[in-house]
This record gives C-alpha cells, structure tokens and sequence, in this order.
C-alpha cells in the first residue's frame, strides 16, 4: 500500500483512470506520512500548513529534492487530474498554486545554494498587439508553482523583446500566449524571427492561449501548445526534458 | 441609484464562430447513416440541421467534444456551392430571429475564429453581415479586433436597420473612430488602456474619458456610443467583479444618465460552476451599480428575470458575496456548490 495518508487516500476517489490511479500511487510508493501529509495540504491550498510542514520535513533532514518530488509534486499531479475533470475550479487551482509557493520559498535557496538547477527557465508573454494577460498569468503561477523559473514578459511582446530576453535569461522555453485570432499570426512572426536569427534551435516554442489549436501550433512551426494552464505545466515539463 | 432595467440594451452575442454545442449534448445528433448534424428550429417552426462536415471532425475542438457549428456555417458558406450557402444562410438567419426573439437590441457579428488569415476573415463577415441582415429587424453589431475586419463588415451594411454598431473603438486602435464617422455609426468603446487592461476602477475610468473626449472632438455624439468597461473573471481575482460594478458607478456619476454603460457580462463567471447563478447576479448588480445594457446571450440570460431576483437570499446570495469581493478564492461559493445548495428553488 503505498499511500497511507488518510486524506490522501479519499482523494483516490477522484482518480477514474485506472493509469492514472497506478501513476499516483507510484509517486506517494515511498509510504512517508509527512510526505503526504504536505501533499495533502497541498490540493487542498493550506498555504501556512504546508509552509510549517516543508519547514519541519527540511528541519528532520528530508532532502530539499525529496520533498518536492514525493511532497509538492505529487500533491501538484492530483490538483491536475481534479481540475482537468472538474472537480475542482479555477480559484482551487491558484491556491494549491499559493501553498506550493509557501513550500518552495523554503525549498528554492537550498536548491540554488547546492548548486542544483531550477526544474526549467521559462520566458512568457503576449504577443505583439495583444494586451490580454489572464490566462498567460494562470500559466506563469502553476509553473512556478511546479518549480520553475518564469520571466514575465507582460503584454504586446514584440518578436526582438522575445528574442532579446530568450538570450539574457537563457531560457530553455520560450512561451507565448493570444487570446485574439488576429494577433495568433504574431506566434508566427516571432518563430520566423528566431529562425532569421539563426537561434530557433536554441529554444523551445511554445504556444497558447483559447483560440490556439495544436493544428495551428504546428502550422506556425512550434513545438507544442498547451490548451490551458495545467497542460502549460505538462508541456514545459516535456520540453525541459527534450531538451 | 434607479435601477434602469426598462431600457436595458441587449447586445446579443451568440453569433460568433467561437460558439460551440457539445457533441454530447441534445442539439448534435448522429444519423443512421453515421453523420453527424446540429439541429435548429426554423423561423416557421420546422426542425432543421446542418451538417458537421468531415475536415471539422479531424479539428481538436471535436475531439474535445465540441462542435464549432457558426464556424461550420460560415466556412462552408464561403467555400462551397450555392447549396450549401443556402442551408448555412437559413441555419444562421434563424439563430439571428432567436436572438431577436429573445429580446437582442443588436446582432453581434463575430468571425475571427474563422482563421487567422485576414482575407478569409473578411470575407466571411461580408457573407454573414449580408445573410443576417436580410432577416434582421435590428441593427447589427460589428466585433472584431481588427479595424479591417470590421470595414469589410460594414461595406456590406445596407442602412435600413439604423445604425450600425461598431466593436469596438479602443485606445490602442484610435484608428476605428475613422470608420464611425465615415459609416455614420455607432461605437462600443473600451475601457482596454493603450498597452495594458486596466487593473481597477479608476483606471478603467480614465481610460474611456480620454475616448469619449477624443469622440466628442471627432463630433460622434454620446447617444451613439456603448462604454464597455470590461469584465474578467472573479475566479482569477476577486477584485474583479467590483472593479467592473465600481467603474460602472463612477461613470455614470461622471458622465449623468445619457451615456449608455454595457460589458460582457457573462465573463465574469468564466472558470466556474453554475454560471447562470453567477451571471443573473451579476446583471442583477450592474443594474444597481448604474449599467444600462449588456453584451451577453439573450437565449442563456433573462435579463428581465435576472432583474427581479432576490439576491440576497440563497442560492444567489454566494454569487452576490462573491462578486462584491467578499469571499476570498471564491471558496464560500465552490463550498455551497460541493454541498448541493446551488439550487434555484
């Protein structure tokens, strides 16, 4: 039995797929209650729980790596398959987003004092003549909160403002959001920009936002679309591996 | 402040080529044969259907589940013979007296979702604008986010509705101003700043004193003009249904009871569940805060039975709570929803 967290295990029930069901019970296989216990905290968006809890994991000597993998992360992964199904909404994602910062403020300088990596750095913005930002925010919160580092590039980002920060913050990953139909072509130009400038290789494209389709991502040339936030997650994870 | 529920404007906004029905829901059915067709009831009563074509079938919004049946309509109309313009025609002719029916005030033409090539773009708003206004009793309403698009609208008008709506005019395109003089029109101007949205009240206010400043320049009279003060969804922020209400106020403080406020109201629910509840409210509040009209679904929202409900008693009183930024994430809401007490009784 490899999850043994009371509240956890009431959260199998959310779990329909049988692959998904083994995926989950494979990440909680360690059998740790504090582990779960931040996890559970997690889904549930208990931000100063999960920050005394990551506190306490660290203070007893759990690795800085353990408890994200087998705390947050795996806590994140339910919140994916909830909200992917409905059980959850929109404001439940962004507070499990909240909790996960609360555990990483304490996670993050360990990482980075020993030297470790951070999961990914990611650039994000909306493209040239476009000025909504909503579903870029929700997408820049759920990766940091997966652990990754995002530049936020704001709104009407021209194809050189993407290139120039792709360089400065050597980006692994390159993302770029529209809401209007009208301004999906500037994906596009910004791709051709990069090839222009001889770096497209260097980078990861990817692309989103609610009239953006995967037939149109590979129409444009880019490597991936995400159709919202937590596939944004999904894919940015793929990327980094690629890579 | 009165409420101004007697002259509320509906800007109907159904007929968009981003409107989908699910595959699973009572308007799509699957024929013997194995088609796949939308059904619709005909101005005369008769049911009707258009077809879900095979391209559309190997598109992801079908395999999410959704058929894009506007799409479908106009993007045969444009690409096949004058069959099939016939059958898209009358499938979009008769949404058009549906929404007349229901009480719109205008008829919002949107066609970006077409593609992202311009010239089909303009095309397809030149087929829709003529096929609906051969049935229209109302003037239509042009969208796009692109000035071009709305032009190739507009070269199609044939003035007997009264005038045409343009959506809409905003700070960062000045430029559509050019088409309401030269069309005689009228304009829904935004309250989007030159290089951001707005982020709360005041700036929402400001923006749209400096359009209505450049429109009074221009000689565009207020009574042609819709103030759209832009809604987003209060399951991202909880700022933001007040920020919306607030504006509304101040505006109509600011500018006295002519100018004609508006907004997209059913925004405001994006991201959760039961959103009837939520967008009768939040009419329901726009009329108390001083909006007199609406870009919203007149067929999905009542407005005159939005305006009589209490709400201040349960279901709505969550709704209600939660969009004048008094429930943090939204959770008193989802709580009641997980609980069963969303109910309208």
């Amino acid at each position: 039995m490899a999850i043994i967290h009371e509240g956890l295990l009431g959260e199998m029930q959310y779990i329909a797929k049988p692959f998904e069901q083994n995926h989950i019970k494979d990440l909680f296989k360690k059998d740790d209650m504090l582990m779960q216990e931040i996890a559970f905290n997690l889904i549930y968006g208990n931000n100063e729980k999960v920050d005394e809890l990551t506190k306490t994991a660290l203070d007893q000597g759990y690795s800085a790596n353990d408890v994200l993998d087998d705390g947050l992360i795996s806590g994140m992964a339910i919140v994916g398959i909830k909200f992917r199904d409905n059980i959850i909404f929109v404001p439940e994602v962004l507070i499990a987003a909240r909790a996960m910062k609360a555990g990483m403020a304490h996670i993050e300088p360990i990482l980075s004092a020993s030297g470790v990596e951070p999961m990914g750095m990611v650039i994000m913005g909306t493209v040239k003549g476009d000025l909504h930002d909503i579903g870029k925010n929700l997408c820049i919160m759920m990766l940091r909160g997966a652990g990754f580092v995002v530049e936020d590039l704001g709104v009407d980002t021209k194809p050189d403002e993407f290139m120039d920060a792709a360089l400065e913050f050597k980006a692994q990953v390159v993302g770029m959001s529209a809401l209007l139909t009208t301004t999906m072509p500037n994906m596009g130009r910004t791709i051709e920009f990069f090839e222009e400038n001889g770096i497209r290789e260097e980078f990861k494209m990817i692309i989103g936002g609610a009239p953006v389709t995967q037939e149109f991502a590979e129409d444009m040339g880019a490597d991936g679309y995400g159709k919202d936030a937590m596939a944004c997650v999904d894919l940015v994870k793929e990327m980094v591996r690629a890579k | 402040m009165q409420s101004k529920q007697e002259e509320f404007s509906i800007i109907g906004e159904n007929i968009h080529t981003t409107r989908i029905v699910l595959r699973d829901g009572k308007r799509h059915k699957t024929l013997e044969n194995g088609d796949e067709v939308i059904l619709y009831t005909e101005v005369n009563g008769n049911q009707n259907q258009i077809s879900v074509p095979d391209w559309f079938k190997k598109t992801q919004p079908y395999e999410q589940g959704q058929v894009k049946h506007f799409m479908i309509a106009v993007l045969e109309a444009i690409n096949g013979d004058k069959e099939i313009q016939h059958e898209s025609a009358s499938f979009v002719q008769a949404e058009a007296l549906r929404q007349i029916r229901a009480g719109a005030d205008f008829l919002d033409l949107n066609v970006d979702e077409v593609s992202y090539k311009i010239d089909i773009q303009k095309e397809a708003i030149r087929w829709l604008v003529s096929v609906v206004q051969e049935v229209s009793t109302v003037p239509l309403s042009i969208d796009s986010s692109n000035s071009e698009i709305i032009a190739a609208g507009l070269s199609q008008i044939d003035s007997s509705l009264g005038k045409t709506l343009i959506n809409s005019v905003a700070l960062e395109r000045l430029e559509t101003f050019d088409l309401v003089e030269k069309y005689d029109a009228k304009a829904i101007i935004t309250a989007a700043g030159e290089s951001q949205m707005p982020t709360n009240d005041i700036e929402r206010l400001e923006n749209v004193l400096r359009l209505l400043e450049e429109a009074d320049r221009r000689g565009i009279k207020q009574e042609d003009i819709f103030v759209d003060l832009l809604v987003f969804p209060i399951s991202v922020d909880g700022s933001y249904g007040l920020d919306y209400l607030n504006a509304v106020k101040m505006l109509r403080e600011e500018k006295g009871d002519e100018i004609q406020i508006t907004g997209g109201l059913s925004n405001v629910s994006f991201g959760l569940p039961m959103r009837k509840i939520i967008n009768e409210t939040f009419i329901k509040l726009s009329l108390e805060y001083g909006a007199d009209s609406g870009i919203i679904d007149p067929i999905q929202t009542d407005v005159t039975k939005a305006s009589s409900i209490n709400i201040d008693a349960e279901p709505h009183r969550f709704a209600r709570d939660m969009l004048l930024g008094e429930d943090e994430f939204c959770m008193n809401y989802i709580k009641a929803y997980n609980e069963g007490r969303l109910v309208v009784k």
